[in-house]
């Protein structure tokens, strides 16, 4: 594990060490997706080097890329509106589905199709070589060099660029520097993380580290710790739990910030609830039973459809279905669990069978090799089956859970919206 | 007019330009190799068109409006089936040419009549791993030897549409048969001494060759296309091979490079990129230039173990 993650763990260092720098800036510029519209405008760029004939792997096609990311990064830079009409937003998503949108064009008369630029699209962090590596690390330092010499300016004109007006800065030339070595940065790293991973690493650490200090120097300490722990718990959740490993990382960004904000929100709980009382805990308890009213209709009105509420309800505390099912029906259930088990085991030993005899590991004559599939074939018949079983039973249990469960979850759901839901916002007790 | 030029077509088809012949029959193919297989039979008397480019992913073309025009005057539509083109159904039906329609008489299911490999049953489907082939594997055309029911299939409709210019179409397919069958030779006697040679696919899109040419395809680097492996699925790979001694990749030109190169770094085994399609490579320009290509590179990579 540690020898084929420890490069992309290396990878996820630098980029987390450049990408939150960026990240503070880009938050309080409040351009979040200018991070994805300039990686579009990339890939736009790496279209058009296909036509011109260059290899997209090449340092021609490399060098479209970078061109046209920093021909946008002078447009954003251009458009940066104070108060206008429109926002710089809008400019950012135009660029974005424009971009786009000619990468299509432009790919239908490329001699090449768009496969090679889905790919650098989604990145491939697993099979980053040692050398993509050094070569980020050896740009960023240099850019994190003079960023940190420019780090005066480039604040200011982020942060308050009023100030930097009046303090007789020219805001255009300090934009397009910012951009341009964001358009650097961004074009670099999508060719080795993807796009979605870059944005996680730009956005995600900036926004906790936001949430909990207010110093820049904080800000940039802690979104950095947070970036490296994320990176190494995604990677280890790729490897546990068998999952691809881009979109693990950017799914652990995501768990991240919301365990950030799932702890932000009990603290306040707990501070409303000393300051209130119980009271405090109204609205929750009101929405509650909304929702538990919600799921009350939904099994009256439409007991076939997917319960999965019920289901987690059932597998967790199996009394809930046996209790509409009379005892025949249990005995069947169990023996079908049962059986299920016994035919999952089977197959899963028989199907490593199949692979050691593919792989040349364990030998097998033909005959005896056609006998195993043929055997395969039938036990995943079985296996079916049983899943079949199980899957009648449990609609004959919702059939009669429909009303006994669904009026009892309907009425008191509803109650207790209203309950809760009614004295303090009269207005509102349409909440059920 | 048509009665009285008929055999001065026959005649101009055989003697090659078709000036003064009644207009060639417009046909629309779904893929290249579909297309390279109508123009061996229809020779010049057909001008086919492919719907998806070579290098195209024929699961996800977006439609262009000269082809709907042209599907439109299209008398014949040829078509890989299986669920290969998920979007030609509303293709069809906006063309508004009712002839090109499912079981029309322009309508021609190349895979119809080809025994098909990884055809599970829906049931035991289920439970496998992701699998975007549900109806078979459909890169039949990957067999040279399907190729004779399939030109027999284009051969059938096309003389159904001409019914005056049959001769012409069965001695072009004739004569395409010839070349495939030294072709065939050709190609078994290349890859005869590797028989048995153990590989690694990128993609599942060889096991009609593989089956054909006598290659044994152990595992798939990329199970679903477009989702990256895991980590624990690449470790696991990479430490069979090694442990089984397989020292052939086969990849596809679109094949993720990096990740090639790694499970290639890996295992020290080399890597073949075959080209999956007629014109994906410039060298592979027709039906049988494309199996010479991928035989060419097969026996360099496993000459070079």
């Amino acid at each position: 594990m540690i020898e084929l993650l420890a490069l992309p763990f290396l990878a996820c260092l630098v980029l987390t060490l450049m990408h939150v720098h960026l990240g503070l800036h880009v938050l309080a510029r409040g351009v979040i997706f200018v991070d994805l519209a300039l990686a579009q405008v990339a890939a736009l760029g790496l279209t058009v080097a296909l036509l011109a004939g260059h290899s997209l792997q090449g340092e021609g096609a490399y060098g479209y890329a970078l061109a046209f990311a920093v021909g946008g990064a002078v447009l954003f830079a251009l458009t940066r509106t104070r108060g206008g009409a429109v926002p710089q937003e809008a400019v950012i998503g135009i660029v974005y589905a424009v971009s786009a949108a000619l990468a299509v064009i432009v790919l239908d008369r490329a001699p090449q199709g768009g496969e090679h630029i889905k790919q650098l699209l989604v990145g491939s962090i697993l099979t980053v070589s040692a050398g993509d590596v050094a070569a980020l690390a050896g740009l960023y330092a240099a850019i994190g060099v003079a960023h940190w010499a420019l780090r005066r300016p480039l604040a200011e004109v982020s942060l308050d660029p009023e100030g930097a007006v009046r303090s007789g800065r020219a805001l255009v030339f300090w934009d397009i520097f910012f951009y341009a070595s964001f358009a650097l940065v961004v074009t670099s790293s999508v060719r080795v993380a993807g796009v979605l991973l870059v944005f996680a690493y730009l956005v995600v650490p900036a926004a906790i580290a936001s949430l909990f200090v207010r110093s820049v120097r904080a800000r940039l300490a802690l979104g950095w710790a947070l970036g490296a722990a994320v990176s190494a718990a995604g990677l280890w959740a790729s490897w546990a739990w068998d999952f691809p490993t881009g979109a693990t990382l950017v799914s652990a960004f995501g768990a991240a910030i919301a365990l950030a904000a799932a702890g932000i929100g009990t603290v306040r709980a707990a501070n409303a609830i000393r300051a209130g009382g119980l009271a405090a805990l109204r609205p929750a308890a009101a929405t509650l039973g909304g929702l538990l009213a919600l799921a009350g209709a939904l099994l009256l009105a439409l007991p076939g459809m997917d319960h999965p509420w019920l289901d987690a309800v059932e597998s967790a505390v199996p009394q809930v279905r046996q209790a509409f099912l009379d005892d025949d029906e249990i005995e069947m259930l169990r023996d079908t669990e049962d059986s299920l088990a016994r035919g999952q085991a089977d197959l899963d030993r028989l199907r490593r069978m199949e692979q050691d005899v593919r792989w040349g590991t364990l030998a097998m004559d033909p005959e005896r090799e056609e006998r195993l599939r043929q055997f395969i074939a039938g036990r995943a018949e079985i296996v079916a089956g049983d899943q079949l079983v199980l899957r009648t039973l449990r609609a004959t249990a919702r059939e009669r859970q429909r009303f006994p469960l669904g009026l009892l979850l309907a009425i008191g759901g509803g109650a207790l919206a209203f309950f809760f839901g009614r004295r303090r916002r009269p207005a509102g007790a349409g909440l059920a | 007019m048509r009665r009285f030029l008929a055999p001065l077509a026959l005649s101009a088809a055989l003697a090659g330009p078709a000036w003064g012949a009644p207009a060639a029959l417009q046909v629309a193919a779904t893929t290249t190799d579909l297309k390279a297989l109508v123009e061996e039979v229809g020779g010049e008397r057909v001008k086919v068109e492919s719907l998806a480019g070579a290098t195209h992913d024929p699961h996800a073309i977006e439609i262009k409006p000269s082809q709907i025009a042209r599907l439109k005057r299209s008398a014949l539509l040829v078509r890989i089936g299986l669920d290969h083109e998920p979007w030609l159904a509303r293709v069809v039906v906006t063309a508004g040419n009712p002839r090109l329609a499912p079981g029309g008489e322009g309508d021609l299911d190349a895979s119809k009549g080809i025994a098909l490999l990884q055809s599970e049953t829906p049931r035991l489907r289920a439970d496998r791993r992701a699998h975007v082939h549900a109806f078979g594997n459909p890169h039949y055309w990957l067999d040279p030897e399907n190729a004779r029911a399939m030109t027999a299939a284009i051969l059938e409709r096309l003389a159904r549409l001409r019914p005056e210019e049959r001769a012409v179409f069965a001695a072009n397919r004739g004569r395409f048969l010839a070349r495939l069958d030294a072709g065939l030779v050709r190609w078994r006697r290349a890859l005869a001494p590797y028989r048995g040679a153990r590989a690694v696919v990128v993609h599942e899109s060889w096991p009609y060759f593989s089956e054909r040419f006598g290659l044994a395809i152990v595992a798939a680097i990329e199970p679903t296309p477009g989702v990256p492996p895991t980590p624990a699925t690449l470790a696991e790979l990479a430490q069979r091979m090694k442990a089984s001694g397989v020292r052939l990749i086969i990849a596809e030109p679109y094949s993720d490079a990096s990740l090639v190169r790694q499970v290639a770094e890996r295992t020290g085994a080399r890597v073949a990129v075959l080209i999956p399609s007629v014109g994906a490579d410039p060298a592979a320009g027709d039906y049988l230039a494309l199996f010479d290509l991928n035989v060419k590179r097969l026996t360099a990579a496993l000459a070079a173990q």
